[in-house]
């Protein structure tokens, strides 16, 4: 499966091999200019000829489905802000922490097209009708950041931002675009730890309701996307519904679908790591051997993080896996997560890998919830000691009660990181329970069995 | 995010004449950082990165000056300051080199690279030379997998790292003029 051109990534070569090759060599940064003289901001200028409500409409119709991670639809998310009020700020905050392990495909859009997603993000603000975006960018971007910070002072200059409406059209919206960076803390990247940071605080997560729709940043109705998402309206307003739904996948269990491109960070043990764009549903197996080349040094596939260290690792026998949103149900993964595969070797060790993840988890719990922050530490001790073959089967056992007691499905704590920790924990000791088995003694709980 | 117990009770707060929020300061603070902010507290990170910047790392006497000119109390201000790690209340060294330990890093063999660095500035990962030449750190995933392994000079980004790459840097850092680290 293969885009005939490439999408979201016309203006960046090398994304999609074989159609518009020309090597990573060939990137540069798109200034304003050369977006306007490629057909840049026309989306835009057509968006502003449309009521916001259908705007909004088509987004809904063409079912695009957040790139942040739970891959929730963003014309339903739209829907839910309350009517303009009118008694002040509404806000759009573009998610670009991009700190999950394995994931790096928002950076190549800030890199080499950035006038692509601040035309999103003008959109956005049509539609929902919104006057302040904040741009949250991690704060080991730097240079994305300052690759950002000049194309927003490009638009406020070509006419796109600031006092006079959206593209200076009398009667549109006036939006103010500001860069926020942060500092070092995945935590941020959950929507309302994003908004914690902006408002001047510790990025802990908020607890839900009320949603960010209803009252986000400084108490105010708050739409949150990622990079990639508000990137992807930008060609469905250009080409329509139905092209948008011609690429990509049906639900084959009876779900949502999974259309349109998507960006795909991989990385690991193959000869060509790097960011794609590949229609959604594309084979894991396809994109490791047709787009990066194979796996390094002819070694054989072991398994793969499915997009980011929270979704949990795929098996062995997962090399064919779909990448698409069914992708949790189909392959017991927590989901698609960023759509950015790691790939692994047989040589790999998956205890390493396992305790690496944990404590990442270990370091970046926020500490609001005793079952993360506590439990993180205790599981990541534990990997440590099996790793050391110091560990007995009792430990394993209590590996993987410690992992499913956390997070949002069993209800014990206020956001999704401990989900993450949870499934990544489960799938890898589940998938490759043979090699931690090995690395432990066994040892038996005595069992009292009683007569009734 | 790690959990920092803070010493408030012994903490004696080193005090300089010069304030860190002249008047000049706060009046581009107000101008450039402020009004982006619907809410004045939403400037706090902004002007955190700036001092953090500066003085490589977060006076306490920088602290009382922000709050007072944010209108917040000095704990916000150490609440916000203590909670990310790209701040720091010690003073990290003229160059801080980032580690990258997270899955893809380790994958690529990231190991000798944060040996090689513990060998030859003789500290552990969090910890700065005693000259303050050098801060150690080993950071979680930078968000450049397909070129791992990579680490973090200061502010920039070096990819597809090898030990020889890194000694280099190394020594190109030491001989740096000190402050010119930051550009
Ligand atoms: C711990 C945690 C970290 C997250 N990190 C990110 C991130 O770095 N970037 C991102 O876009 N979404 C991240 N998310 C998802 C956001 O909470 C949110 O769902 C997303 O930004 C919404 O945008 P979308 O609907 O366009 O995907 C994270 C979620 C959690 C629980
Ligand atoms: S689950 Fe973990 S990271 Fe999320 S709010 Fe609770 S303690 Fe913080
Ligand atoms: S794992 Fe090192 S950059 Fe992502």
């Amino acid at each position: 499966m293969r885009l005939t051109e490439p999408v979201l990534t016309k203006r960046i070569p090398g994304c999609v091999p074989g159609v518009n090759d020309g090597g990573t060599a060939a990137r540069t940064t798109v200034s304003f200019e050369q977006y306007k003289a490629t057909g840049g901001y026309a989306s835009l200028a057509k968006a502003l000829d449309m009521e916001p409500a259908k705007v909004i409409e088509l987004v809904k119709e063409a079912v695009v489905r957040g790139r942040g991670g739970a891959g929730f639809p963003a014309g339903l998310k739209w829907s839910f802000l309350p009517q303009d009020d009118g008694a002040g700020h509404r806000y759009l905050c573009i998610n670009c922490d991009e700190a999950e392990p394995g994931t790096f495909k928002d950076r190549l859009l800030c890199d080499f097209d950035p006038h692509l997603i601040l035309e999103g993000i003008a959109i956005a603000c049509h539609a929902c009708k919104l006057d302040t975006a904040y741009f949250f960018i991690r704060g080991e971007y730097h240079h994305q950041a300052k690759v950002m910070e000049k194309a927003i002072q490009e638009a406020y200059a070509g006419g796109v931002f600031g006092k006079g409406g959206l593209l200076r059209r009398a009667g549109a919206i006036s939006v103010d675009c500001f860069l926020h960076r942060s500092a070092g803390a995945y935590i941020c990247g959950e929507e309302t730890g994003l908004l914690e940071a902006i408002e001047g605080k510790r990025g802990w997560p908020r607890v839900k309701p009320p949603f960010p729709a209803v009252k986000g940043l400084f108490g105010r109705p708050t739409i949150i996307n990622n990079v990639e998402t508000l990137a992807a309206v930008v060609p469905i307003v250009e080409k329509g519904v139905a092209w948008w739904k011609g690429i990509g996948v049906e639900s084959s269990l009876g779900g949502m679908p999974s259309y349109g491109t998507k960006l795909m960070g991989v990385s690991g043990h193959v000869n060509r790591p790097g960011v794609f764009e590949a229609p959604l549903g594309v084979k894991l197996s396809t994109l490791v051997n047709d787009y990066c080349g194979g796996m390094r040094k002819g070694k054989r596939f072991k398994g793969a993080i499915a997009g980011g260290v929270s979704m949990g690792v795929l098996g062995t026998d997962q090399f064919d896996a779909a990448m698409d949103f069914d992708i949790g149900r189909a392959c017991n993964v927590l989901g698609l997560g960023t759509a950015c595969p790691t790939i692994f070797d047989e040589d790999t060790d998956m205890v390493m890998v396992a305790r690496n993840i944990a404590r990442f988890f270990k370091n970046e719990s926020c500490g609001q919830c005793t079952p993360c922050r506590e439990g993180s530490g205790w599981i990541y001790k534990l990997l440590c000691r099996i790793e050391q073959g110091q560990a007995t089967t009792a430990d394993l056992d209590l590996l993987l009660e410690l992992g499913m007691s956390m997070g949002l499905t069993p209800g014990t704590t206020i956001c999704g990181l401990a989900d993450g920790n949870n499934w990544a924990i489960r799938t890898i000791v589940g998938k490759f329970r043979g090699e931690f088995e090995k690395r432990v003694k066994p040892k038996f709980v005595p069992v009292h069995v009683s007569a009734h | 995010m790690s959990w920092k117990t803070k010493p408030s009770s012994t903490l004696q707060i080193p005090r300089r004449a010069e304030p860190y929020v002249c008047a000049s300061v706060a009046e581009r603070w107000e101008r450039e950082i402020v009004a982006k902010y619907h809410v004045r507290k939403g400037a706090l990170m902004p002007i955190l990165h700036e001092i953090q910047h500066e003085h490589r790392c977060i006076p306490y006497q920088a602290m009382v000056e922000i709050a007072r000119f944010l209108g917040i109390s000095p704990a916000e201000v150490l609440d916000c300051a203590t909670f990310y790690e790209e701040f720091s209340l010690e003073p990290r060294g003229r160059c801080t080199i980032g580690i990258c330990q997270s899955i893809a890093c380790e994958a690529c063999d990231h190991k000798p690279l944060l040996d090689h660095c513990r060998r030859t500035l003789g500290i552990e990962p969090g910890e700065t030379t005693a000259d303050g030449s050098f801060t150690l750190l080993a950071m979680e995933c930078l968000g450049s997998c397909d070129t791992a392994p990579v680490a973090l000079f200061n502010e920039t980004l070096h990819e597809k790292l090898d030990v020889p790459t890194v000694d280099r840097l190394i020594a190109q850092a030491r001989q740096a003029p000190a402050g010119g680290h930051h550009h």
